[in-house]
């Protein structure tokens, strides 16, 4: 009890403490310096550079697509600031009078919003196509915005650019040095929310459907709603820079916006290293710093860029970032985590099938299920009834349907004819990720972890649906939300021990043998809470000290009241645990019972041995 | 009559597009990877034509010979410096920035190197339209017969000897399964390398074609190979043919939207035709669906 008080709550660490006060004192320089030229011209450019870069790197680094487009989001900011602020004096001839003056914030707040929603439109066609598909598209929006700013005259003032009054608030004057005093609290208040939500479960949802999305909707996460989200704020964050950068120099042009400015970000992205706040920043600073370090061949200067690219595409591919975390990491030592004795302590109060759904009725029937591909019957009228807490062999030939049974049921193929129920629920009409939150959770033969991610994170994702914090809370960093975070953290942790795979808690799912993947699929599996569990192959390619090792954690989970379908090739293994077996062959069932009913039916050995002919016995 | 002619000279413009996007298509069928230089290639075989065929006075066929093999060996260089580096990359994506910025590269030299200016290349086969159809008719330009006729014969060509021939067939064992391709004995790095620069030099004799009907600029390629992309996308990026149909979807739409509505919004409708293909078909028109198995 005393241990489960002391574990409910986050460690604390002292350099979080003073961070905060840290984070005040470029808020100090526009008092002490008067030089415009850095500080102005130079900070407040990489300020507002860096929110364009972050907001790219939620796509490209978390959501795993290429956007060639975000100079489209920038720019509505932009003039959406710049035709509500700009007064009709300073824009002679043009339709600037025609639009109300609103006040900078307002003005500010509604280009957040209209580039947000064209995110939204953006996240539509990345949901159908990625890669080179989805690029183009982004290529195509960003070129159509641009267009619309360039040729629009009456609405933009076209090629001529809008000019800005410097910013004032209650008549004390915001531009020049001073005007950090807006720049700075926006990129801090924005960088910590991305911080935040980038370490949530938000940020594990985005890193999961880049890694692999179907094992993400099989943890029940929703692809579409994540993705068009991630675009949302993306997008929403560009154009909050966009905004800002209207107000810097007091005044925009098309010119800025085109395609070129989407690929130099891009580049300035990769350059610092996805996935990391500090790479924003060190990519951008380059990139503003480079004219200026080598004025003497600014022409020059995108070929210097280029080069640079290449060399650290070359030698560093997680950018400069990357090479520091490796460098501090040498510094620190590895595996160093602080939070782990804390973990380890505050799982031991954990029961990891405290949260599996009781339900009644059995935990699978199907009937008459039929798969087709095009010609191709991969499963033929499928009936079978697995009764509650028991666990169900299904096995057969190569290519006699088990695997199709598996992604049937899991509803990454709709069966084309046939009835699914589950604890006396049809899940005919629910997707991936619904029966996943149902409770219908399932391992991968070739397996799916989440290759970026930790072993712990790994069994994060598959905790998705136990998180209950909002988007604002998560972003804010509320004492809730650190408090489930944390909860979550340990049940992880419990569950990484039940498979025994603890001590590679934090080691990256790309490092584990082959092993401790297989183990790690079954951890995160679990960790959905389900009534039913589909293993596809647990056993495959493993030695036989493992295999007993995975017949072990299959009659714990069996004790725990979870039903397991059973999918493997291995027959000893099959044998042992199952209560019953299913056997198929050319997708149709030809036997079931008990392991020693099945073990003796004559079309079963049939099926795997082939028949007695004449010839053959004639030889004996 | 005009309508006629708007076609005409859409389908010209649209021949160059596709003639990039052929080149696209050549590489990602043997690597899976599309070659964001391309644009900048094109450029370098306009510039490389045009000094030598303007200001240097070499006869057209030995400017031609000098395009391609500036062509080929851009296309060796980008390969074996910005694409083969960044396929042993864990980043998935690692390539479309390499290409990217080897184009940027290429531009910026072309920048430093020759000139900011834009120029105004001569036809070989001379500058003044053919008037078809009696006076009143339609003004074709020799030039644009000429491109339209060099880019069908190249894609053709290079088509048949791909199904025809045992390169070929090596190239299409290459883009089916790489791996077992080279089981067979198939140098499959020798065939990316070819397919590499095959398609730059393709690109750079768009850039000597294309030079006369537009202006010679060390910018000309960046919007043509996004365009290029687009086309090539439309058609499907696994089809040969198909990026012919791209190239004039979005030719015949720009010369068809300077005329009815304005210049300034000339690329839009092709970009929206693009977005809006891609929700309902999102492999193009003739791209392979591929069914991704677990």
């Amino acid at each position: 009890m005393k241990e489960a008080a002391k574990g409910s709550r986050p460690p604390t660490r002292l350099a979080r403490r003073l961070a905060p006060l840290l984070a005040l004192a470029p808020l100090a320089l526009p008092l002490l310096v008067e030089n415009q030229y850095y500080v102005h011209g130079i900070l407040g450019r990489i300020l507002v550079y860096t929110l364009l870069v972050a907001s790219l790197d939620l796509v490209v680094g978390y959501i795993g697509d290429v956007s060639i487009g975000h100079a489209g989001f920038f720019a509505i900011g932009a003039y959406t600031v710049a035709v509500l602020t700009a007064p009709p004096s300073l824009n002679g001839d043009s339709a600037i009078g025609f639009f109300p003056q609103w006040p900078f914030l307002a003005a500010l707040a509604l280009g957040v919003v209209l580039s947000a929603a064209a995110g939204f439109a953006l996240g539509f066609p990345a949901l159908r196509s990625s890669g080179p598909y989805l690029a183009v598209s982004t290529i195509a929006y960003g070129l159509i915005i641009y267009t619309f700013i360039n040729e629009q005259e009456a609405w933009t003032n076209g090629t001529k650019g809008v000019t800005l009054a410097p910013l004032r608030l209650f008549g004390w004057s915001l531009g020049g040095n001073r005007y950090l005093f807006v720049v700075y609290p926006f990129l801090a208040g924005v960088l910590f929310a991305l911080h935040n939500v980038s370490r949530s479960f938000w940020g594990r949802a985005f890193e999961a459907i880049k890694n692999s999305a179907v094992a993400a909707a099989c943890c029940g996460i929703s692809r579409a709603y994540y993705k068009v989200s991630a675009f949302v704020l993306s997008a929403g964050v560009a154009g909050l820079a966009g905004g800002l950068f209207a107000e810097l120099d007091s005044y925009v042009a098309p010119n800025t916006f085109s395609y070129n400015l989407s690929v130099e970000f891009l580049i300035a992205l990769l350059f610092g290293g996805t996935r990391s706040i500090l790479g924003n920043l060190l990519g951008v600073t380059v990139f503003v710093f480079l004219p200026d370090l080598f004025a003497s061949f600014a022409d020059a200067r995108l070929m210097v860029y280029g080069v640079l690219l290449l060399v650290v595409l070359f030698f560093f591919p997680e950018g400069v970032a990357g090479l520091l975390r490796r460098g501090w990491a040498r510094v620190a030592g590895a595996g160093s985590d602080p939070d782990r004795a804390a973990l380890a302590a505050a799982a031991d109060a954990v029961d990891v099938f405290s949260a599996i759904p009781r339900r009644g009725g059995p935990a699978l029937v199907l009937e008459g299920v039929t798969m087709r591909f095009g010609g191709l019957t991969a499963v033929n009228g499928l009936s079978l009834t697995v009764p509650q807490g028991t666990v169900r062999g299904l096995i057969g030939p190569n290519g006699s349907g088990k695997s199709t049974t598996v992604n049937v049921l899991s509803g990454l193929y709709p069966q084309t004819e046939g009835r699914i129920t589950s604890f006396g629920h049809d899940l005919g009409s629910l997707t991936t990720a619904q029966r996943a939150r149902f409770g219908v959770a399932r391992t991968f033969q070739n397996l799916q972890l989440f290759h970026d991610l930790t072993a712990l994170q790994n069994v994060l994702v598959g905790l998705h649906e136990s998180f209950r914090a909002n988007l604002y809370q998560v972003a804010l960093g509320s004492p809730a939300a650190g408090r489930e975070e944390w909860k979550a953290r340990v049940r992880a942790y419990a569950l990484l021990r039940f498979v025994g795979l603890e001590a590679q808690a934090f080691e990256k799912a790309s490092n584990l043998s082959y092993g401790q993947a297989r183990l790690l699929e079954i951890a995160r599996a679990l960790a959905v809470s389900p009534g039913l569990l589909l293993l596809d192959e647990p056993a495959a390619g493993l030695t036989a000290a493992e295999i007993e090792a995975i017949n072990e954690i299959v009659r714990r989970i069996k004790a725990a009241g979870v039903t397991v379908l059973l999918i493997e090739h291995h027959m000893d293994m099959v044998m042992a645990i199952s209560d019953e077996v299913t056997v198929l062959d050319f997708g149709r069932k030809i036997a079931e019972g008990s392991p020693a009913v099945v073990q003796a039916d004559p079309a079963v050995i049939e099926a795997y041995l082939g028949k007695h002919t004449a010839p053959a016995a004639a030889r004996e | 009559m005009q309508t006629l002619q708007l076609l005409w000279a859409g389908a010209a413009q649209g021949m160059i597009y596709a003639l990039v996007a052929f080149g696209y298509n050549i590489t990602f069928s043997t690597s899976k990877i599309l070659n964001f230089s391309l644009g900048n290639v094109l450029m370098l075989g306009g510039v490389t034509g045009f000094v030598l065929y303007m200001t240097r006075g070499v006869p057209f066929a030995g400017a031609l010979a000098g395009v391609l093999a500036v062509g080929a060996v851009a296309g060796v260089l980008v390969q074996k410096f910005a694409v083969e580096p960044s396929l042993k990359k864990s980043s998935q994506y690692a390539w479309i920035l390499a290409t990217l910025a080897a184009g940027i590269v290429l531009r910026n030299a072309a920048e430093v190197f020759w000139s900011t200016d834009d120029f105004k290349m001569r036809s070989p086969l001379g500058d003044a339209p053919l008037r078809l159809f009696g006076a009143g008719g339609i003004g074709v330009y020799p030039q644009e017969i000429l491109i339209i006729g060099v880019s069908l014969a190249i894609v053709v060509a290079v088509e048949t000897l791909k199904s025809r021939t045992l390169l070929g067939k090596a190239v299409l064992a290459v883009a089916e399964d790489r791996e077992t391709a080279s089981l067979m004995g198939i140098d499959q790095r020798r065939i990316i390398l070819l397919s590499f620069s095959l398609s730059a030099a393709i690109a750079a004799v768009g850039g000597l074609l294309v030079a006369p009907i537009t202006l010679v600029s060390a910018t000309m390629g960046t919007v043509l190979g996004v365009k290029a992309y687009s086309a090539s996308i439309i058609g499907g990026l696994e089809s040969g043919y198909g990026t012919l149909v791209g190239g004039l979807i979005i030719g015949l739409s720009e010369s068809l939207t300077a005329r009815f509505v304005s210049t300034g919004y000339k690329d839009i409708p092709g970009f929206v035709i693009l977005i809006a293909l891609l929700l309902v078909k999102p492999s193009g028109l003739f791209g392979a669906h591929v069914i991704r198995k677990v």
